[in-house]
């Protein structure tokens, strides 16, 4: 089955619910981990985007690490990082066209979202069903964007 | 997949994994100093070595670094014989006069009882371990712009001649590898210095924040067929241009069916 | 002319055997390491010059043969004659044209030039009576002196190139290696392994590229065998080569080089060349589908780099660091592939092996040790020089049948084999058989054939330091027992011979040597310690003797030494104290002099300028 992460600003509240959901499903040694989704300001009145990554077909974080850190999960769909392997060149982070490869300053760590391994935490906390983990042919966004 | 006994748990392993990656995914703690993912393993620290034997073997017994021994069936290991401890316990001890001031030296030498070196500690000691990460990192990466030069003792880490490297992009991957932090570099505004070499950084059309090297994104642009607009502004800035389009979309998109 | 046929290889043969029949006389001129560095090209040089002008019935130009080592290197230049079998040592220019009038163009010896036993003063005529060479056995050396270096042609008139027609044409790769494993040839280049087992993995394997590879960096110092045999018989290298890369199914060879020998890099190139223009070399050798293409490689310098993964390593053009070998090279060597690497003294064994065949070889040296074994015999021995005997020859025999005995009739105290990181074996010793085993027994190695005697005057804690020494800074530096372990360990061995020892230090630097004998990475490191471990394991009394007592009875330590005038048999001519050069003595003529202990800086020269004995060592 062909998991997508669905989005829809036009539910989203601005709660940073899932902010906080990310964080703390991605601390580590008991700290924090930075959040990998955003609920910005999307221009108009009571109108929020959680921005996210969007896991690339061709994605360009994945492109740029020359150390091939960057791979794509078989069985989430997710763009991987490795943090092992990872050597922190920042290369991702300033080559994402959508600003999902963060850094983490906290861990001294690159990161991006890697969909909780098939669960994603953001979704599950999110009250008003603007994110969204489910069973999908084609997203609506992808090809306005 | 292949079985092997490690520490008297029977486990399973893929063919060609190397025995480092199956101990520590069993959770034992096996030092390893010189062992990084992005590359391949190098076995210069010999701390990671343990012990390995066979029911075939007659009661003959082998000490490998399991960062580059690979698995294999019916492989019996033990990472923490006396024996075992006894040469981490002399390793350390050599490490210890090499680099007595270095904190992960010291800390790992202290988890083997060892609080000074039993030996003459060499003068003007400094914190590299010459594991060689820096450099092998360097080359994973394309550019090889510094490397490990002399022999023997007078072995270190440096660029050409000693000079500013001309291969290097000041993408820091060596200083950030680097597991004692030996290798520094300073970031002041826009201006990188790292071996030496002085490099302009990016900086965010919008908010004006640095970002990686002019000539780290001019490589990967080049090499990587990255976008040369997507270096234009941080990530940050990324973020909200992204959620201003997605805003405009959604808008247009709730206008459209109100009507 | 191409070779295609073992008849046309007998043929062209007869026509040499013909040719050579013409020259009534031949001047064989050394050309070795030894004898080019006292003269021997001016002096080959002015043999041509002066035959030029003479004309003298069977001799030419062509009488005059650059050969490979005649090996008794301590005698040179050395020029022999033949048919007659007479040797000429330390010849001069001024004596060339006194050997052409009286052997060349007459039948006389030269008694002035000839060798004379050291003891009896008996001039021995004929070199094969000499005892340096009586009781040698010569394999790998045995074109050596006999033949020009640089012609293909004087390699097959003596039988080259036979082995290499009769395993291409006559032999299956696998009749080849059989011949081999029965012949038992192991590895000359140190470790022994066995050749034909090497061979027949590599062949198992599954690939479709192989490589045969040639190590000639020869770093053991003073070790001079594979050199000899590259500059003074390139061809039978090839010839080896040749038959290896048959057997295990390659087309590309690869000769390693050390960096000093430019020499070797010429000959074997000229001959590479050579045996490409008879189809030997190249593309369908002899006619056949089999191609090979050998080609060399100059080596970077270091000692580490003669070890095996390193080697393969710099021949990829990498940095020349060893590599772990859980996965071995015959599997993935060279580029990854299956990979064949002997020793240039290996490779020289197997033309013979296949001509004469795995019993004739192992009816030769000792059981499991077929076959003979070449050293450079060096250090306090009478007689230095090259030399090859069976395996299982024992220590006794090669000092002193061979090397003469002890210079200065001094006593015996050591001989060190096995290169930097062998081990020295004592008096008790001399009876041990040489070959791989017993040797490594015994604590030392064979190695590639370093063997250094070494008399009364030299002190063993010196030795240990100075090898230790060699390695420290040979050391590629990659893994830390090797790069500190071993550095520590010297500075242990300073300690002592300095007399800062503990008696305690012996014990730590066992358990230190321990530690890296099972944890270094490569070969260097875990024979690194040898040096130490066995001189402590055979003189550890004078270890103590410079920890507790504070003296070193060789005299070597100036830490420990002083030296003192003996007032009875001085006579005060004051040939000393001009010749101390911080004026440390002081006294007056026909007065007994006196030497200020404080400004001694211990250099000897006082010893050396005193033709009374009157200053002696303490
Ligand atoms: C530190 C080190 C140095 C070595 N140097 C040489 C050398 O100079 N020549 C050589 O033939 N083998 C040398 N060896 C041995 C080689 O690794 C290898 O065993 C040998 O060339 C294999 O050939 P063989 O089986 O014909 O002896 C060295 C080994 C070590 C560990
Ligand atoms: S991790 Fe350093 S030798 Fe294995």
């Amino acid at each position: 089955m062909n998991y997508r992460f669905v989005v829809k600003p036009e539910l989203c509240i601005g709660c940073r619910t899932c902010e906080l959901a990310c964080s703390f499903a991605h601390a580590r040694n008991g700290k924090q981990g930075r959040t990998r989704i955003f609920a910005l300001d999307g221009g108009f009145k009571d109108l929020f985007v959680p921005v996210t990554c969007l896991q690339c077909e061709d994605a360009a974080c994945a492109k740029s690490c020359l150390v091939n850190a960057i791979t794509r999960n078989p069985e989430t769909g997710a763009m991987d990082l490795d943090h092992e392997k990872c050597v922190r060149c920042m290369a991702c982070v300033a080559a994402c066209p959508f600003g999902c490869s963060l850094i983490d300053e906290q861990h001294e760590l690159v990161v991006k979202c890697d969909l909780c391994g098939g669960d994603p935490a953001c979704a599950k906390f999110c009250p008003t069903k603007a994110l969204e983990y489910k069973p999908v042919t084609v997203t609506a966004l992808r090809p306005a964007i | 997949m292949v079985s092997l006994t490690i520490n008297g748990k029977v486990v399973r392993a893929e063919e060609g994994e190397y025995l480092l990656a199956v101990i520590r995914r069993m959770g034992i703690d096996v030092p390893a100093l010189c062992q990084h993912e992005a590359v391949e393993p190098y076995g210069g620290c010999r701390l990671c070595m343990v012990e390995i034997t066979k029911d075939s073997w007659d009661g003959w017994k082998k000490y490998v670094t399991s960062c580059l021994y690979p698995v294999e069936q019916d492989l019996i290991v033990t990472t923490h014989s006396d024996k075992v401890n006894d040469l981490r316990r002399g390793i350390l001890d050599l490490f210890l006069a090499r680099n007595p001031e270095t904190p992960l030296i010291q800390k790992l030498a202290a988890d083997y009882g060892l609080t000074r070196t039993s030996y003459e500690a060499i003068p003007e000691p400094n914190d590299c371990i010459l594991c060689s990460i820096c450099t092998r990192v360097c080359d994973a990466m394309g550019f090889s712009a510094i490397s490990m030069v002399n022999r023997g003792h007078g072995k270190e880490v440096a660029p050409p001649l000693h000079q500013a490297p001309p291969d290097c992009v000041g993408c820091l991957a060596c200083a950030q590898a680097c597991p004692t932090n030996y290798i520094t570099y300073e970031d002041v505004g826009n201006r990188r210095t790292i071996w030496n070499k002085q490099f302009e950084l990016l900086v965010c059309d919008k908010t004006g924040r640095p970002t990686i090297t002019k000539e780290f994104a001019d490589y990967l642009i080049k090499n990587r067929e990255i976008p040369e607009d997507y270096f234009r502004i941080d990530d940050a800035s990324h973020r909200e241009e992204l959620a201003d389009k997605m805003g405009r979309i959604t808008r247009w998109s709730v206008t459209e069916e109100a009507k | 002319m191409r070779i295609e046929s073992e008849k046309q290889l007998r043929d062209y043969r007869k026509k040499l055997i013909e040719a050579d029949k013409k020259l009534v006389k031949k001047i064989m001129v050394c050309h070795g390491p030894g004898c080019l560095a006292s003269g021997a090209e001016k002096i080959s040089a002015e043999f041509e010059k002066q035959l030029k002008k003479k004309r003298i019935k069977g001799v030419s130009i062509e009488s005059v043969k650059k050969t490979g080592c005649h090996s008794f290197c301590e005698k040179s230049p050395l020029v022999a004659i033949e048919p007659a079998q007479v040797l000429y040592t330390r010849v001069q220019i001024r004596d060339v044209a006194e050997i052409i009038e009286k052997s060349v163009k007459g039948d006389d010896v030269i008694e002035r030039l000839v060798y004379h036993d050291p003891k009896t003063d008996e001039a021995i005529e004929k070199y094969p009576d000499i005892p340096f060479y009586k009781h040698q056995t010569r394999i790998a050396l045995r074109n050596l002196g006999k033949i020009n270096a640089c012609d293909i042609d004087d390699y097959i008139r003596v039988g080259g190139y036979d082995a290499a027609v009769k395993a291409v044409l006559h032999m299956t790769p696998d009749e080849v290696i059989d011949e081999v494993k029965k012949a038992n040839l192991r590895g000359r280049g140190g470790g022994g392994f066995p050749a034909g087992r090497k061979w027949e993995s590599c062949r198992k394997i599954e690939a479709d590229v192989r490589y045969v590879v040639c190590n000639g960096d020869e770093g053991d110092p003073g070790a001079f065998m594979d050199r000899a045999i590259m500059e003074g018989d390139p061809h039978t290298v090839l010839e080896g080569m040749i038959i290896a890369a048959y057997a295990i199914g390659a087309k590309d060879g690869y000769i390693y080089v050390r960096e000093e020998y430019p020499l070797a890099v010429i000959n074997l190139q000229k001959a590479i060349e050579q045996a490409e223009a008879i189809g030997l070399l190249g593309d369908n050798i002899m006619g056949t589908s089999f191609s090979l293409r050998i080609h060399i490689n100059r080596g970077a310098g270091a000692f580490v780099c003669g070890e095996s993964s390193a080697l393969m390593m710099s021949v990829a053009g990498h940095v020349g660091e060893p590599r772990a070998k859980y996965i071995r090279s015959v599997q993935k060597g060279l580029y990854d592939q299956p990979t064949v690497l002997n020793n240039v003294e290996t490779y020289s064994n197997v033309p013979m092996i296949i001509s004469n065949g795995a019993d004739w070889f192992t009816s030769i040296g000792a059981p499991k040790n077929s076959g003979t074994k070449a050293f450079s015999l060096v250090g306090k021995v009478r007689h230095t020089g090259l030399i090859e005997v069976p395996m299982g020859t024992t220590l006794r025999t090669i000092i002193y049948d061979i090397g003469g005995g002890i210079q200065k009739d001094r006593q015996f105290k050591a001989v060190q084999t096995g290169g930097p990181s062998g081990g020295c074996l004592a008096e008790q010793h001399l009876d041990l058989s040489v070959d791989f085993d017993t040797l490594t027994a015994h604590g030392s190695m064979m190695g590639s054939g370093g063997m250094i005697v070494m008399d009364e005057r030299t002190c063993m804690v010196d030795v240990a330091k100075y090898f230790l020494s060699f390695l420290v800074s040979e050391s590629c530096g990659k893994c830390i027992p090797c790069r500190e372990g071993l550095y520590q360990l010297y500075k242990l061995a300073i300690a002592i011979s300095e007399g800062r020892g503990k008696e305690e230090d012996i014990a730590r630097m066992e358990r230190l040597s321990d530690h890296v004998v099972v944890g270094s990475l490569c070969g260097l490191g875990k024979s690194g310690p040898n040096p130490f471990l066995s001189t402590v394991a055979n003189f550890r009394d004078e270890y103590l003797a410079h920890i507790v007592d504070h003296k070193c009875s060789a005299g070597v330590c100036k830490e420990l030494i002083k030296f003192e005038v003996i007032t009875e048999k001085c006579d005060g001519c004051m040939a000393c104290i001009s010749a101390c050069a911080v004026n440390a003595i002081t006294g007056k003529k026909k007065q007994p002099h006196i030497i200020n202990q404080e400004l001694c800086t211990k250099c000897g020269a006082c010893v050396a300028a005193c033709n009374r004995d009157a200053i002696a060592v303490f």
